[in-house]
């Protein structure tokens, strides 16, 4: 049986990746690929695969999070986006996401896959195996 | 804008979960949409032209939100970030993404195309201008897309206010092998069984043009409120009260002896859920039983009128807790019989041909990816 290797991954240089942008790479061929992202300085890299339906999760919008303290009334503060920049929104059906964790904020079963990034000489670097992204993640139907 | 590699995963080779390839695939849900009212102008009277140069359709909109980007797939338009402008562009105006991303790359073999925004003609008060709204509508779906792909086949728009005015559209071309369909949106002055649209289900049913039923103008122009207690607040309220307006429309046709009268005329209910056909012909079955004299035109059980005459489109599928619930609410809807794939390209609540369903048995997967929709257009 193959041993499955850790591969080097070289996303890009630091300054190729300000904050708030991303980069997808595609280093497994027929693979979904990582998305590398730049959140305030700090690097994060998901898998580019929702653990919904499978969407290009990576692709999605980055924002931040609506959020009110109660329901509206003419008493209570009004809404407001906390955490600018934090949040993934899947395309193909919307979900939120925290980028930092992979963590599902409408699903507490679900995680994104979350790859460790490094900087080493100025250059974005993943490390990420074949194996990390297998075809078919957990399915919330499945059983 | 980030910079983008492989930013289309299901494109990658060897992704898989890919649909059966060995299996056909036909999807009875997919938006074709005008940019702009001058895309209508080779096919609208000079007076109207005249008139939407300067103000517009005049379609009504429900006043309510839907999400960014005109509801429709971020990863299709590219835009990443909320903060990216907008130039106001709704994808299903592009048949060359269509068919890249969607015919070709998920090797679908029919798609019924079922309009936008146009359904909203119906709840038009002037009938004139909502009849010829249509017909520019159907001309140019003829054109800038069935003519481009024999994979297309369309819903006709007509507008049912003056139903003279959509059986003449019917007559105009009802007939042309690709019409398959006509395009109904829930948002309606009254239930779909009332007399009134008697003339226009008599067409369909003579043309052998199936009824499509689509959430659209719900609480907009001349139609009652969006649900039965009137206006929701939000959205996602409107979304849930898109079953409650099925079922009213379905009830409506079975207890009018709508297909006593057009034996032939079978319906579709797109994008409403599909757990309503559960309840309905359930209860329906159970009061029938005891209040069948007031409505004696009804001749066999709720139920059988309706697993005979009415199917369910799958988009947005319901996702039960777990695949024994899921596949329960199937047996009960006769989904074998009643249910049929349906994608709703381009928005954002599509649904894959690949992840929508747990794997089906070979039989019910034919029947809901391709031979119900078969049987339906006589394909």
């Amino acid at each position: 049986m193959e041993v499955d290797r850790v591969r080097r991954v070289v996303v890009g240089r630091v300054e190729e990746i300000p904050p708030g942008e991303r980069v997808i790479v595609t280093p497994f061929r027929g693979r979904a690929g990582i998305g590398v992202f730049n959140v305030a300085g700090r690097f994060h890299a998901l898998r580019n695969l929702c653990p919904h339906k499978l969407g290009p999760l990576c692709t999605g919008r980055v924002s931040g999070l609506v959020v009110a303290e109660a329901p509206p009334s003419t008493d209570a503060p009004g809404l407001d986006i906390e955490r600018d920049g934090a949040i993934l929104r899947c395309p193909w059906h919307l979900w939120e996401f925290e980028i930092a964790s992979g963590r599902c904020l409408v699903d507490p079963r679900m995680r994104v896959k979350t790859y460790p990034v490094v900087i080493e000489e100025g250059e974005v670097v993943v490390y990420a195996a074949a194996a990390d992204q297998p075809v078919q993640p957990a399915s919330p139907m499945a059983g | 804008m980030a910079t983008r590699l492989g930013a289309r995963p299901v494109t990658a080779p060897d992704w898989s979960r890919r649909p059966r390839t060995d299996l056909a695939l036909i999807d009875c849900d997919v938006h074709q949409i005008i940019q702009a009212p001058e895309d209508l102008f080779p096919h609208l009277p000079r007076v109207y032209r005249e008139q939407a140069r300067e103000q517009g359709l005049c379609l009504p909109g429900s006043g309510y939100f839907n999400v960014a980007r005109d509801a429709c797939r971020t990863d299709l338009s590219g835009c990443d970030s909320p903060a990216a402008s907008f130039d106001g562009r709704h994808l299903g105006d592009d048949y060359a993404l269509l068919r890249e991303q969607h015919l070709d790359l998920w090797q679908v073999d029919h798609v019924l195309l079922t309009g936008g925004s146009v359904y909203g003609s119906s709840l038009i008060p002037d009938p004139d201008f909502a009849a010829a709204l249509c017909s520019a509508f159907n001309d140019w779906t003829l054109e800038q897309w069935v003519a481009r792909d024999e994979r297309l086949l369309m819903a006709l728009a007509v507008s049912v206010s003056d139903p003279r005015l959509a059986v003449a559209e019917i007559e105009r071309l009802g007939d042309h092998p690709r019409v398959k369909a006509i395009m109904l949106p829930t948002g309606s002055r009254m239930p779909y069984g009332n007399r009134h649209f008697h003339p226009i289900w008599e067409a369909c049913a003579r043309h052998g043009l199936v009824v499509a039923v689509h959430p659209g103008a719900e609480g907009a122009g001349m139609a009652g409120p969006p649900t039965g207690v009137g206006y929701p607040t939000y959205y996602i309220e409107t979304r849930m009260a898109r079953p409650q307006m099925a079922m009213a429309h379905a009830v409506s046709l079975i207890a009018e002896g709508v297909f006593e009268k057009y034996p032939e005329l079978k319906v579709l209910f797109n994008e409403v859920d599909q757990f309503w056909a559960v309840g309905l012909m359930w209860h329906m079955d159970a009061d029938w039983k005891s209040l069948r004299d007031q409505t004696p035109w009804v001749k066999r059980l709720p139920s059988e009128y309706f697993r005979q005459h009415i199917r369910v489109g799958s988009q947005p599928m319901l996702e039960p807790e777990n695949n024994a619930q899921f596949f329960c609410m199937l047996d009960a809807m006769h989904a074998e019989e009643t249910l049929i794939y349906c994608s709703d390209w381009p928005h954002w609540d599509w649904d894959d041909p690949a992840t929508t369903f747990p794997r089906l048995p070979d039989h019910l997967h034919r029947r809901v990816f391709s031979e119900n929709a078969r049987e339906l257009f006589g394909l």
